[in-house]
């Protein structure tokens, strides 16, 4: 079994058994292919530069939307183009995030400074929010239903799965932050 | 001899030019069920350097009301906040008004 986060003195430590890596590995992966563009960055070097993509759009996942979310509500057009502006930029913050978790993976133990914790903690919210989006969890009485779930010998169907998988990175998100926060207060 | 060159500046003017692009905007984080309670406080303090409680003051906010207003500045900021919060998988959004600061 995974061991919770812990705040010490070299870091913040944790510890996953190889199929819990593995798992990680892939739901790490899965969301990367999802976050990878479709169309090449733009010929314009000046406009790759800087991330601009005008050819973007809504995306029509609704599990993609909710990692590229608008920025404007109500206002079509103005989201639009703020997404011409920041979702590439956007998209590869997020998959660097999940490579570089990714990476630690390789590492028997897991000893995170605060930036790798950052990262950690991104990639392991993406890839809530996209397991999230799966099992349908539009409000708290969704949450609930999904917490519930709890018995690795109850996974028969591929929702029952998705929730103790989504259970198991939740749980393992809510230690790291724990361990972050308790870092942060102590003022290390 | 006067060492400058330059135009006189009509001050009414600049004041007038700075006030137009200071109009507050707001960063607004929305709730949803799959964010952590202390992940959001988390980002509220990591990111925008909140203190621990004013973060949990937010943070609530967010769950209770199902929205916060937790910024407030010139638009660029804002947006520049939001990519931020999208980085972070909280949902925000920017729009005009909103107290200023």
């Amino acid at each position: 079994m995974a061991k919770s986060f812990i705040a010490g003195r070299r870091g913040i430590t944790g510890y996953l058994e190889v199929p819990e890596r593995d798992l990680l590995r892939k739901l790490f992966a899965d969301v990367i292919t999802m976050l990878e563009p479709d169309t090449p960055a733009h010929e314009d070097p000046l406009a790759a530069l800087l991330g601009l993509d005008m050819d973007v759009s809504v995306p029509s996942d609704p599990a993609l939307l909710r990692l590229l979310p608008d920025a404007v509500k109500d206002d079509a057009g103005a989201a639009l183009e703020f997404r011409q502006l920041t979702e590439r930029s956007l998209r590869e913050s997020k998959i660097g995030a999940l490579r570089a978790a990714s990476l630690d993976l390789d590492k028997d133990k897991l000893v995170l400074d605060p930036e790798a914790a950052k990262m950690w903690s991104m990639a392991l919210n993406d890839v809530r929010l996209v397991l999230a989006e799966r099992l349908d969890i539009r409000d708290e009485t969704d949450a609930d239903r999904v917490h519930r779930v709890q018995d690795w010998g109850d996974a028969d169907d591929v929702e029952s799965y998705l929730s103790l998988v989504y259970n198991f990175v939740s749980w393992l998100q809510e230690s790291l932050v724990q361990a972050v926060l308790a870092r942060m207060k102590s003022g290390r | 001899m006067s060492l400058s060159t330059a135009p006189e500046i009509d001050r009414a003017q600049v004041t007038r030019e700075l006030a137009s692009t200071d109009i507050p905007w707001e960063l607004i984080v929305w709730n949803d069920p799959v964010n952590l309670m202390s992940y959001v406080s988390y980002v509220f303090q990591s990111y925008f350097g909140y203190s621990e409680t004013k973060a949990s003051q937010l943070m609530m906010q967010v769950h209770q009301d199902g929205k916060s207003s937790v910024a407030h500045g010139n638009k660029e900021k804002m947006e520049a906040h939001a990519v931020a919060m999208h980085g972070f998988g909280l949902w925000a959004t920017v729009q005009k008004g909103g107290k200023r600061g």
